[in-house]
């Protein structure tokens, strides 16, 4: 069992399920569960069985790997390696899938088997794109992704269903074909230098391009990735997106899709153009800061509860693109446990907006208000998650943005600072939605049950993984450290800054000893 | 034992997650143990490990790692604790604060719906309060910080169906993180030139890497001051504090004694080495502190909500400890912290009280005569009034507050201007404060009200009006050095303050304080007893009633934020609700659309213009195939 | 002519026969199914004499005729596309009246012509492939007489083809009185890059094929052609007759040096990316699928062309598989389209697909592979075929070029998604009516679909043996 069978694995459940889907519809669902549940329990096995940090090099960071030869012609293979980065993703992949599948267990109704096809292709995208290390497989699974995503969107999604799955799909679709245009020019380039035409990522890593074409093919993979992220000025697709989706749609989409972004910027735009980066990186890192700040903003004027939480999302994520772009080991650590802890909180919160809306028929937020009295439960599920997502300390997207913020304080200051007022920003986008749906008075008309066991479960299991990585975060940033570093070495040299002042040198008392190099 | 230096936290903490996860199904009984004793556990603990303090003397320090947080390169803080005299001073008076208030609260919140949602929430913020004062490093400190600041929220807004408190709430934690977010800019700062946010190694290695007065040291430590600012209601980030009234009493009392408020004062007197290094910096908190405690004592003498006088009361005393820690009298603002957690717990407990007997008026004007009724409620309210305002000699807040105007006139930052505003604010103090008593529990009986509380609220009363005087000893000379005791207490941690001339008139700046004190107490004798009505001709003048709006609004700084910051955020978040950028690509799409229906003209079904077409495209080929 | 140039010219011999023997047993005998079934055997006899004129090629077979393997794998491409049309129509046919025989006719000499056209090495030949295939196509269109649009399309192709032909035979004649020759491979070696005769002559017979090719600014006539022709013949129209032009484009590349001629160059980028934009722009809000695909196919037509532009053989190559790739699709498309006619009308309208996803889940999954295949969605041959366009414009710095195709596609996205749209909306209460109408796809359709539809997927996810004999094909070309 190698890791070819992580993406096997769903697109299997994904063709059982749809075709128990013809005589229950309840078959589909338990076929996805289990499926992604082994899926969930391969990966973790891997995970155990992976040698020890100290074991792993850094830049040899592959746990498992798998290589053969697709289309010879044009230089391309299936190649597939999975190191604590992907692992990781692809972890919270898996099991933001079973939460995917558990959450619309009452909300999708008819066509279920298709439905979970749907669910279970796009998985199997976004597993690809995770362990991909094959430019053009790369791509193929970014693509591939774009469909049954539509699928989910167009099909069972709400009003404006139509518009938004295709504004979703062009968006990405067009980035993508930017990006696909970086890649052949990258293989061309290389090839042309060394007579070797592929493209597999390990070979292409070290071509030698000049600034210009470094800018352009770096650009060209940007787009792709801005778009997915996403980064502001091209993030307009998602709150559509985002708000029309069913429930489990706006769960992957929020928790895995616009990881697939970040995942880009990391593993492929910045080892492969380190000097592009390097001189764009203050242009990055500013675009992030205004995202955290411009996404907060819409967030906080929302009426549509769906709505407002997507632009949390692109405020989040700017947290995640500044730690990509200062790039050291804080904020790329940062940057990663902000990307899980994203796809736990804010999946959450999309969960519990699907709850709202199955019971209110509305997502409109004045027609709640109050709630506290008639689900408590609920209440509190939305309390908590809310606090994940303004960052509060102790649970574990505070530990992404501190980490984040920590490590661009070595890049720039004054970014930094502009990037930390996101933290009042979203208090007041957090708190508004508490008091607009929980809190106020409660109206006199409204009525409805409180979460059950199904959904009360799944949510604490998703807080107690928010609390665990809160206050203790080891397990996660250890998993990611050889390949977090490997990376770093990948980028450009003078990307990362030294990590302190004057006082570098010398180890204080021993309670640091350990942790100045 | 010092090894169960971890309960002192863990318990509070402990308490909120058991009735968090199960408190609904708990009866009442319960949950006011669980929630009560779990403080009241940390207070033993807690003076279980001052005892242990009291042998080993001043230089003892007790640490313990729990567990290794999160390490990243080279940032690595654990969850450790470290308690010295300072943070031994912080957790004994919030433990034991905090647990009267917790038992008060018993009998104060039997009536109400979400029992054991409140004390969940209390147990929280006594938890989190401990964690902040015993950190030893910033991170864990900032968990804390951010701890408390979630805790007023939440009770802030308790009573949640009213949107007004929901506001209140908000507007608590908004300020405040903005301060907060002021500090986590601070930590970034620190770590990136120092390379540590352990506490101790950060306050040697600033020593050793910054020269006095260099830029560096004058940033990080303007910026730790934004969100003490922030946290302690000074001016100017004060205006959420008055508000922050909306929630149930108990839980005043638990942020303006116990908790939150203090956590700036904390943090200063733990960093003073950095502030020290920050001379712009440490006169800024002397003039902060200074102006604060003037303006909000100003505030608090035209407040009509029994509650907003204190409000503004804590604001105006804060005011002192900013400006004890301005002019580098660290240990004093301490001791003015400790009086004044006991005094304040129990004004707001008293004050508690008295709303309980009025069916929850809380207009002093509408109250009055209560004296008799409630005669436990008045005798401990006079000692909390006369703490509060200083009466010479016996009560706990002379002592404490003659130490902080003695040193504001003689330490080396000190000067006159700063003793004399302190000398002004402690007049206006007493004037307010009596005020309060008189109107109050002097006067006719203007309502019918109920009579003391039960036990369970009574008892706290008595226990915080005793420790209001007693705390007063703290201030006796210690024989050795001649030094007061809270000084020598925490001589290890907090240096003396450098006295710029030696020759202090001290029986002189004494004398003034006193009269100034007794001045006010009688000033609202004549004012509020003898003549009620000139107060209110008073108002009633032109000059008068402007002067009036103006304290009454805490001068109007509500309304400048909301013309400067709330307003135009609100403007530009509404107008751009859908998202300004979405146009360019809906005018792309638009576009699409208008060229669609323009090639679409080309369309006409007719043959003769197909061959046209054909004819046109010729000309074009070979126009550019020959001619270009 | 010796035995080997028998051989090598064997599957246009076979071709031809079988038009003849159709002709012969249609005077004999009025039998559909006789006619049909000698059609399909001469197609594959055709097909299968492609083996033994490999063994020999490449072989100049008079001047006229090439037979390389190039010719061969577009042979071999052509008489795959007559076959699936011919299987299409069968059932089309029989519901559309009496004397569906001298279809089959017309059908095997169009195939006849594009054979001819694919194997050409000199203008003569090259007219009469063209021609041959033009004319079947008038009777092909106009095909179903009772059908008054089938009519005015005919007509409209008869006048404007004759029009276009007008301009590729004066360009001819052109090119002839600049370089003294109508050998392909002799106007190469006499043709002075300069000379405005020679220019303006090649530019005329640019002309000429532009409008086979349906390319702006010659593509006016295809929606109204599209729409009005009966739909398997649309997808011939698309597929073959297009595919054998393009197939000659590629050939008179190498010998008119048509890249290295700056203006040339121009010519054809201009008539690319106009041809990007204007088909997709065109098609956005069509509510006609037949004028959808008209205008997609303009558009495909000049993503063809950036790799045509590319050049060499990387171009070639990415051009051929791209044009098989869209052999399959558009024949998938139009044989859904086809196989869903009713007997009163074709279902050309997007509102006749609503729904059908939910009634004829197979059929519209089928609908949805083609449309996401033109789309360019990976899984299907669309994929590659893009892909390797973009890949041969991105190799020879086509920026410009490939930039439009990235928006063309982004754009074209649209209203393929539209039409998925429709199929998966819930389907319209009261439309039961209708539903009544539609038949049942018969088994036979449904075999040629699911067909197309693995083919298209195999193409997707396997392209190597294709590319493999393509580059083959293509680096031994004459």
């Amino acid at each position: 069992m190698t890791v070819e069978w992580l993406i096997l694995i769903p697109l299997i459940g994904g063709v059982l399920a749809w075709i128990g889907g013809r005589r229950s519809s309840l078959l589909p669902r338990l076929i996805s569960v289990a499926s992604l549940g082994a899926g969930l329990a391969m990966t973790a096995s891997l995970w155990n069985a992976s040698p020890p940090v100290a074991g792993r090099t850094a830049g040899q960071a592959w746990i498992a790997e798998f290589n053969t030869s697709w289309i010879p012609q044009l230089g391309i293979g299936f190649h597939l390696g999975l190191d604590g980065l992907s692992l990781l993703l692809v972890l919270l992949t898996f099991f933001l899938g079973i939460v995917g599948v558990l959450c619309s267990w009452n909300e999708i109704k008819e066509r279920t088997g298709f439905f979970h096809l749907n669910l279970m292709l796009v998985l199997t995208g976004i597993v690809g794109v995770f362990l991909s290390l094959d430019l053009f497989l790369f791509y193929f699974f970014w693509e591939l992704m774009l469909v049954p995503m539509y699928f989910l969107i167009s099909i069972w999604g709400h009003e404006k269903r139509a518009y938004a799955s295709v504004k979703f799909f062009i968006f990405t679709q067009l980035s993508g074909i930017l990006m696909l245009l970086g890649i052949l020019g990258l293989y061309f380039i290389h090839g042309r230098s060394t007579g070797i035409y592929t493209f597999d990522y390990t070979q292409l890593l070290g071509t030698r391009l000049t600034p210009g074409q470094s800018l352009w093919l770096m650009l060209g993979f940007a787009a792709a990735f801005a778009v997915k992220l996403p980064a502001v000025p091209f993030h307009s697709w998602l709150p559509d997106a985002h708000s029309e989706a069913p429930t489990a749609g706006s769960l992957i989409l929020a928790g895995l899709l616009l990881k697939t972004g970040a995942y880009g910027f990391i593993r492929f735009l910045v080892p492969l153009f380190p000097d592009a980066v390097e001189s764009v990186r203050l242009i990055g890192m500013v675009l992030s800061a205004a995202g955290i700040l411009y996404g907060a903003a819409l967030a906080f004027s929302q009426e549509d509860l769906k709505r407002l939480i997507a632009y949390t999302s692109i405020s989040h994520m700017g947290f995640v693109m500044l730690g990509i772009f200062a790039w050291n080991e804080l904020s790329l650590q940062g940057a990663v446990i902000q990307m899980v802890c994203h796809g736990f909180s804010t999946g959450a919160l999309f969960v519990l907006a699907g709850i709202l809306q199955a019971r209110l028929h509305t997502r409109e937020m004045s027609a709640m208000g109050g709630l506290w009295a008639v689900t408590p439960r609920m209440a509190g599920m939305g309390l908590f998650f809310g606090l994940a997502s303004l960052g509060l300390p102790g649970l574990g997207n505070f530990i992404g943005e501190f980490l984040v913020l920590l490590g661009s304080y070595r890049v720039s200051g004054l970014v930094t600072a502009a990037a930390a007022t996101g933290l009042i920003a979203s208090a007041l986008y957090s708190l508004r939605l508490m008091q607009r749906v929980f809190h106020g008075p409660k109206r006199d008309d409204l009525t409805m049950a409180d979460i059950a066991v199904r959904e009360t479960t799944i949510l604490a299991v998703m807080a107690a993984v928010i609390v665990v990585i809160g206050l203790y975060p080891g397990p996660v940033l250890e998993t990611s450290k050889p390949a977090v570093e490997g990376l770093i070495q990948k980028g450009n040299p003078s990307l990362t800054p030294p990590g302190r002042g004057p006082g570098a040198v010398k180890p204080g008392g021993e309670s640091s000893g350990e942790m100045l190099r | 034992m010092t090894d169960l230096l971890w309960l002192i936290p863990f318990m509070p903490i402990a308490g909120f997650t058991v009735l968090v996860l199960a408190g609904s199904r708990l009866p009442r009984s319960v949950t006011g143990t669980i929630g009560t004793g779990t403080v009241g556990l940390s207070a033993v603990v807690s003076m279980l490990l001052a005892a242990g303090f009291g042998v080993k003397g001043d230089g003892y320090v007790v640490t313990q790692t729990l567990w290794q947080w999160l390490s990243v390169g080279d940032f690595s803080p654990r969850f450790s604790l470290y308690l010295d005299a300072l943070s031994l001073v912080m957790v004994l008076v919030i433990t034991c604060v905090g647990f009267l208030i917790h038992l008060y609260s018993i009998g104060f919140m039997k009536n109400e719906e979400g029992y054991s949602r409140f004390f969940a929430y209390m147990n929280l913020f006594v938890g989190s309060m401990l964690v902040l004062v015993l950190a030893d490093n910033l991170v864990s400190l900032y968990l804390g910080w951010e701890g408390v600041g979630l805790c007023s929220y939440l009770l802030i807004g308790f009573w949640y169906r009213d949107s007004a408190n929901g506001y209140a709430a908000r507007k608590a934690f908004v300020i405040t993180r903005v301060g907060d977010t002021a500090l986590a800019v601070g930590l970034f700062l620190l770590f990136t030139n120092l390379g540590t946010l352990q506490i101790q190694e950060l306050m040697q290695r600033a020593q050793a890497e910054w020269p006095a007065g260099s830029k560096i040291a004058v940033i990080a430590a303007a910026l730790l001051l934004a969100g003490a600012i922030g946290k302690s209601a000074q001016l100017p980030l004060q205006t959420w504090l008055p508000d922050a009234m909306a929630g149930p009493t108990p839980v005043s009392a638990l942020i303006h004694a116990a908790t939150m408020v203090t956590a700036g004062v904390y943090l200063i007197a733990r960093t003073h080495v950095l502030f020290t290094l920050a001379p712009p910096v440490q006169s800024a908190i002397a003039i902060i502190g200074a102006a604060t405690l003037l303006l909000a004592g100003l505030s608090a003498f035209v407040q009509r909500d029994i509650k907003r006088v204190l409000a503004y009361s804590t604001i105006s005393q804060i005011g002192y400890m900013f400006l004890a820690l301005g002019v580098g009298a660290w240990s004093a603002a301490l001791f003015h912290f400790m009086t004044h957690a006991f005094f304040k717990a129990l004004l707001f407990l008293g004050a508690g009280a008295v709303i309980l007997a009025m069916d929850h008026e809380h207009d002093i004007f509408k109250m009055g005569g209560l004296r008799s009724r409630m005669p436990v409620t008045f005798w401990t309210f006079l000692i909390g009034v006369a703490s509060l305002s200083a009466l010479p000699f016996v009560t706990s807040g002379f002592y404490s507050k003659d130490l902080i105007l003695k040193l504001a006139w003689s330490s080396e930052r000190g000067s006159v201007w700063l003793w004399a505003a302190g000398v002004a604010g402690a007049f206006i103090t007493s004037l307010y404060a009596f005020r309060l008593l008189f109107v109050v529990f002097f006067g006719d009986r203007l309502t019918r009200a109920k009579s003391d509380p039960g036990i369970s609220m009574t008892a706290p009363l008595v226990v915080l009006a005793a420790l209001s005087v007693a705390a007063g000893l703290a201030a006796l000379p210690e024989p050795a050095s001649g030094r007061q005791a809270i000084q020598q207490f925490l001589s290890g941690v907090l240096p003396a303050a450098h006295i710029r001339d030696e020759r202090t008139p001290e029986l002189f700046l004494l004398l003034i304080a006193s009269c100034a004190s007794i001045g006010g107490m009688l000033a609202a004798w004549l004012l509020y007893v003898l003549f009620p009505r000139y107060a209110e001709g008073l108002v009633q003048t032109r000059a008068g009633r402007s002067v009036h709006r103006l304290l009454f609004t805490g001068w109007g700084f509500d309304r400048i934020y909301d013309r400067l910051f709330a307003g135009p955020f609100l403007w530009l978040t509404r107008i751009n609700r859908d998202d300004f950028i979405d146009l360019v690509y809906e005018g792309a799409a638009w576009y699409s659309g208008v060229f669609h229906h323009l090639l679409g003209l080309t369309q006409t079904g007719k043959v003769r213009w197909y061959a046209f077409g054909i004819g046109l495209g010729a000309i074009i080929t070979i126009g550019i195939a020959v001619f270009l | 002519m010796t035995t080997n140039d028998f051989y090598a010219l064997s599957p246009l011999l076979a071709v031809g026969a079988a038009a003849l023997a159709v002709m012969i047993g249609i005077s004999v005998k009025r039998s559909m199914t006789a006619t049909a079934g000698l059609t399909v055997a001469g197609l594959f006899v055709s097909f299968a004499m492609l083996f033994p004129a490999a063994s020999i090629a490449p072989r100049i077979v008079t001047p006229l005729l090439v037979i390389d393997g190039y010719a061969l794998f577009y042979m071999g491409l052509v008489l795959a596309g007559t076959l699936t049309v011919v299987l299409l129509s069968l059932e089309y046919l029989r519901d559309r009246g009496a004397h569906p025989e001298e279809y089959y006719i017309l059908l095997l000499l169009a195939a006849f012509g594009s054979m001819t056209l694919v194997a050409s090495r000199h203008f003569g030949s090259l007219f009469l492939g063209l021609e041959i295939l033009s004319v079947s196509l008038y009777g092909l269109i106009a095909y179903v007489r009772g059908n008054e649009k089938g009519i005015e399309a005919g007509i409209k192709y008869l006048v404007l083809a004759a029009v276009s032909a007008a301009f590729l035979v004066f360009g001819m004649a052109l090119v002839y009185t600049a370089t003294g020759s109508l050998e392909f491979s002799r106007i190469g070696a006499g043709a002075t890059p300069t000379d405005p005769l020679f220019l303006a002559g090649a530019a005329m017979i640019i002309v000429g094929m532009g409008f086979k090719l349906a390319v702006v600014p010659f593509h006016l006539w295809t929606p109204d052609v599209y729409e009005g022709a009966p739909a398997p013949v649309t997808a011939f129209i698309a597929t073959v007759s297009k595919g054998a032009v393009f197939a000659l484009l590629l050939r008179l590349a190498g010998p008119f040096h048509i890249l290295d001629h700056p203006t040339l160059f121009t010519v054809f980028s201009v008539i690319a990316v106009g041809s990007i934009f204007a088909g997709n722009l065109l098609a956005l809000s069509q509510g006609n699928i037949k004028r959808i695909l008209a205008y997609s196919s303009i558009a495909h037509l000049g993503y063809l062309l950036v790799a045509f532009l590319a050049g060499g053989v990387k171009g070639a190559t990415a051009a051929t598989y791209y044009l098989s790739a869209y052999f399959v699709t558009t024949l998938g498309a139009f044989g859904v389209i086809s196989l869903r006619s009713g007997r009163d009308r074709e279902r050309e309208y997007i509102h006749d697909y609503r729904g059908l996803a939910w009634r004829r889940p197979w059929l519209a999954g089928v609908f949805t592979a083609m449309l996401l295949s033109l789309a360019g969605i990976p899984l299907t041959a669309g994929f590659i075929g893009k892909f390797y366009a973009i890949s041969a414009g991105v190799g020879s710095s086509l920026w410009f070029q490939v930039v439009s195709v990235a928006i063309g596609s982004a754009i074209g996205l649209f209203y393929y998604l539209r039409v998925i749209s429709v199929m998966y909306a819930q389907p319209e209460r009261h439309s039961g009516g209708r539903q009544a109408v539609a038949r049942a796809i018969s088994f036979g359709g449904g075999m040629i679909l699911a067909l197309l539809t693995l083919g298209l997927i195999l193409l997707g996810v396997w392209p190597s043996p294709l590319i493999g004999l393509i580059t083959r094909a293509v680096s031994g070309m004459n």
